[in-house]
């Protein structure tokens, strides 16, 4: 793994930061958008390409290997992917008909969560708090973009840190 | 919430599927505080802390909001008038900031340290230009999409 010296702003010296692309889909050359790191950083959810619509992929940030979600197709295309600590939560946006709808798949149920805002409002960007108990959303109220925090506290069960990952069942 | 045509159309064949709906429970008086603080974007939630992008009249910055308290806290030597940001993510611990902005033409990467306020350029190996980035909780981890010859790539960062 190479090591980068870093081209320094100002007085902070850093060495030792390294880079390395993330791991390869098994999906071809298609691009790659929105990253999404569990907490632990052990998990990497992105967007990638498939049939020409935006789908998302979750995968072992070191292995590559890619963990099945059960409740999200048909429902494409996806944007904005947040995980939860361990990953037991994935939150994204997904296509409903002609609506965006807000959704958590909880990987240790394999049960879809969708999250209704109030008013029938449209999500435009989501990030889930680690531990899973509040959600920001970046939505469009009275014609200007604004960021809201939801409370799911008592709905989800936690997703804590330090914890054991979450194996699908 | 009484259910509207779109949530009736929307939660009926959900329901048809096993699955279990959520309602979304506004928390205050923080929406209000971020109401007050005008245009929001691009939300990060980790640990206590919420950062954002903020701002009036097209000069946005970069914001971070202590939730413990509902107030934003002093970022000294991140924003700057003649910088446009596109992404920020934070840390568990509310101590580093990963963010893309635009400055002089040029779209960067960089990290910030609340402890010793302090900016850090990441240069992209290959040269890229980011957009979205997203730290782990630790802050030791950060994945960036890069655009590279015209396509989309996420590069993963080891940060000391």
């Amino acid at each position: 793994m190479p090591l980068l010296a870093l081209s320094l702003a100002g007085c902070n010296s850093w060495l030792g930061v390294s880079r390395r692309p993330a791991p390869p889909s098994g999906f071809g050359m298609e691009g790659r958008e929105d990253p999404a790191l569990s907490g632990d950083g052990r998990l990497l959810a992105s967007l990638v390409e498939r049939n020409g619509r935006s789908s998302v992929l979750l995968q072992e940030r070191l292995s590559g290997k890619v963990l099945p979600l059960r409740t999200l197709n048909g429902q494409q295309p996806h944007s904005s992917p947040s995980l939860s600590w361990n990953g037991r939560y994935l939150a994204l946006i997904v296509q409903r008909g002609e609506r965006r709808l807000a959704m958590i798949e909880d990987r240790a149920t394999g049960r879809p969560h969708p999250l209704l805002l109030p008013g029938g409002q449209e999500p435009q960007r989501l990030s889930l708090a680690p531990d899973g108990r509040r959600l920001a959303v970046q939505l469009t109220r009275d014609g200007v973009r604004r960021v809201e925090l939801f409370d799911l506290g008592g709905q989800l069960e936690a997703d804590l840190a330090p914890g054991l990952p979450i194996q699908p069942r | 919430m009484k259910p509207g045509p779109f949530l009736i159309a929307v939660l009926l064949p959900l329901s048809l599927l096993g699955c279990s709906p959520v309602s979304l429970r506004p928390l205050e008086p923080i929406n209000r505080a971020l109401e007050q603080a005008g245009v929001g974007r691009e939300p990060s939630l980790s640990g206590e802390w919420l950062a954002m992008i903020s701002g009036r009249q097209g000069r946005e910055q970069v914001v971070l909001v202590d939730l413990r308290q509902n107030r934003p806290v002093p970022l000294p030597g991140l924003n700057r008038p003649d910088a446009k940001p596109i992404s920020v993510s934070v840390d568990r611990s509310g101590e580093r900031l990963a963010l893309v902005r635009q400055r002089d033409g040029r779209t960067e990467l960089a990290l910030y340290r609340r402890s010793i306020q302090g900016l850090q350029s990441l240069p992209l190996e290959p040269a890229g230009v980011p957009n979205q980035v997203s730290l782990s909780g630790d802050g030791r981890l950060l994945a960036v999409q890069v655009s590279r010859g015209g396509l989309w790539q996420v590069d993963l960062l080891d940060l000391p």
